[in-house]
């Protein structure tokens, strides 16, 4: 098994500064995400998951505490750390093939290993044909999944999904359920991935970790352990999933 | 569909009253089928044709107060007719010294809009990514801005040590600074979450300039390079007719020194034809770079 991915968060506050006020939105939050491991978080609207997912990924600076990968802090995003954005962020001035390769070539890959990489994921997000489009010109579904494409193509030994399925159909949302956790089980990178669908986190990941709008912080870690050689629809159904899925949801208003 | 078959039956009719009742008058000046032609024809004929007469009653008023040497308010006794323009153009049109005019216009035009392009979107990139770069270049920029480039015409000359030198700074002085102002709004409008994605896909400082801030900007680069245009066209025409040797402003205000009035005009238009197809090739240039913003 490979050991790269392995992210230690300590004690971190995380929050906004605005003039001389700082408002505090996660509160002395500490977890250790293992190498590989797929976690999801839940929680109200507003508690702080994104904050939390864009400091995983460099974007804001813990105001007090720290966020390690590997052994060393994070300080800068990279391409290490790859997200997948609650807003849409393809850039409008590329194709889409132009977009999902943009990771690759800056990670110094040729032209046509780049190309072939884009095609490959472009592909596994059902966008075939459409290479050539640019952003404006795709649904919003369409959009997120272009992005989903282009953060899997960079490789990146963590992922950090932000609702990347909440704009999709049902059907499309579990294809790429699907899809990703075969990517997920074949490539074993960190994931960690936030939504508003219990099912969905239960579904997918192996942890299920709540957090809490009024203390800012974790207030229950649910372990799925599924049983991977169990049928998915099987193991969604089984009393224990449901056991589960009733403890997430007593959880979820504090 | 029956209904509305009613209201075209309806207005056949009124239109047929009222053409009944003008036809009396109409006919007997042969004007019926005229009329009939220019407000009821076809739109695309129509939207051909009333330009053209519009023009034509123009110039056949312009011909009129010249030939009759009207003076009220505005004094037509010197001013050339269009008959006397024409002649004028055709005199002009096959000697040498018109098309090296052109030329040199064209000429400093291209030179100075093409240093002013690249110094312009190299300032306002800087302005709008670097906050110390800001502060030390802003102050200045907001003190020039306001000085029309004709302004810098004196200090223009001293400074420079040819006149040459001198237009070709006053054009440049007049095409930088709208591309520098435009350009500068753009890198500032740049969203953080595009700079964000390109950061997590490993892009560094010097990528994400190139990749996201500078195309980002570009419909505003050409928006200010259209304005930058303009001004350029501007601020070569008042250093040609003050300082110059060659160019179609010099050949405009050359032409009213030596009473050769028909050639005024004759510059004037052409003056107005360089400049609009400089324009549209800026338009054209838009077009082919950013295909995604439309
Ligand atoms: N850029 C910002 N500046 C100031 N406050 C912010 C900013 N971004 C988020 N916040 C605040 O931080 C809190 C948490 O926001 P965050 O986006 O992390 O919530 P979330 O859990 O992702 O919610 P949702 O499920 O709706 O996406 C909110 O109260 C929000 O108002
Ligand atoms: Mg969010």
């Amino acid at each position: 098994m490979k050991d790269i991915g392995h992210i230690e968060i300590q004690r971190v506050c995380l929050g906004y500064k605005s003039g001389l006020d700082t408002k505090t939105v996660i509160q002395d939050l500490s977890l250790t995400l293992d190498a590989g491991s797929f976690t999801s978080f839940i929680g109200a609207s507003g508690c702080g998951k994104s904050t939390l997912l864009n400091a995983i990924g460099g974007h804001y600076k813990p105001l007090s505490g720290s966020i390690i990968l590997d052994g060393v802090e994070i300080t800068t995003p990279g391409a290490d750390l790859g997200i997948v954005f609650q807003q849409h962020t393809l850039f409008p001035w590329k194709t889409v093939k132009e977009n999902v390769r943009f990771g690759p070539m800056r990670r110094g890959a040729g032209r046509a290993a780049a190309d072939k990489l884009a095609d490959e994921y472009i592909d596994l997000v059902g966008l075939s044909g459409y290479e050539s489009y640019y952003p404006k010109m795709l649904s919003g579904g369409m959009q997120h999944r272009a992005e989903i494409a282009r953060a899997l193509a960079n490789k990146p030994a963590v992922l950090l999904m932000d609702e990347p399925f909440g704009a999709l159909d049902a059907q499309m949302r579990a294809s790429l359920q699907d899809s990703l956790s075969s990517i997920w089980e074949n490539t074993h990178v960190t994931i960690v991935f936030v939504t508003h669908d219990v099912n969905e986190a239960i579904r997918l990941s192996q942890r299920v970790v709540i957090i809490s709008r009024r203390s800012g912080s974790i207030s229950a870690i649910i372990e799925t352990n599924r049983d991977h050689d169990e049928p998915i629809e099987q193991y969604m159904q089984s009393r224990r999933t449901q056991e589960l899925k009733k403890r997430c949801l007593e959880m979820l208003p504090a | 569909m029956i209904a509305s078959d009613r209201k075209q039956d309806r207005k056949t009719r009124e239109r047929d009253k009222y053409a009944k009742k003008k036809s009396s008058l109409a006919n007997k000046y042969g004007l019926d089928y005229m009329i009939r032609f220019l407000f009821i024809g076809r739109r695309s004929v129509r939207a051909f044709i009333i330009p053209l007469l519009s023009i034509v009653l123009g110039l056949l008023v312009w011909q009129w107060l010249t030939q009759t040497h009207a003076d009220v308010i505005l004094d037509f006794s010197n001013i050339p007719s269009p008959l006397h323009v024409y002649k004028s153009f055709l005199n002009v049109v096959v000697t040498k010294a018109y098309w090296k005019d052109i030329y040199w216009s064209l000429y400093r035009i291209a030179l100075a809009f093409t240093i002013g392009s690249i110094v312009g979107v190299s300032i306002g990139v800087a302005l709008g990514y670097s906050t110390v770069l800001r502060l030390i270049v802003a102050p200045y920029i907001e003190i020039m801005r306001p000085i029309p480039a004709i302004a810098w015409v004196p200090m223009a000359i001293l400074l420079w040590p040819t006149t040459e030198q001198s237009i070709v700074f006053i054009t440049f002085l007049g095409a930088v600074f709208p591309i520098v102002l435009n350009t500068w709004d753009g890198v500032k409008r740049v969203p953080v979450e595009l700079v964000k994605a390109a950061r997590s896909l490993g892009a560094n400082r010097i990528s994400v300039l190139f990749h996201v801030v500078v195309p980002y900007a570009i419909p505003n680069i050409t928006v200010g390079m259209a304005l930058g245009m303009g001004a350029a066209w501007f601020a070569l025409l008042a250093g040609e007719m003050i300082s110059g040797r060659y160019g179609i402003g010099y050949f405009t205000w050359e032409s009213y020194q030596l009473i050769q009035y028909g050639n005024i005009i004759v510059g004037m238009l052409t003056i107005g034809i360089l400049s609009s197809i400089t324009s549209g090739a800026i338009y054209l240039l838009k077009r082919k770079i950013v295909p995604w913003s439309e």
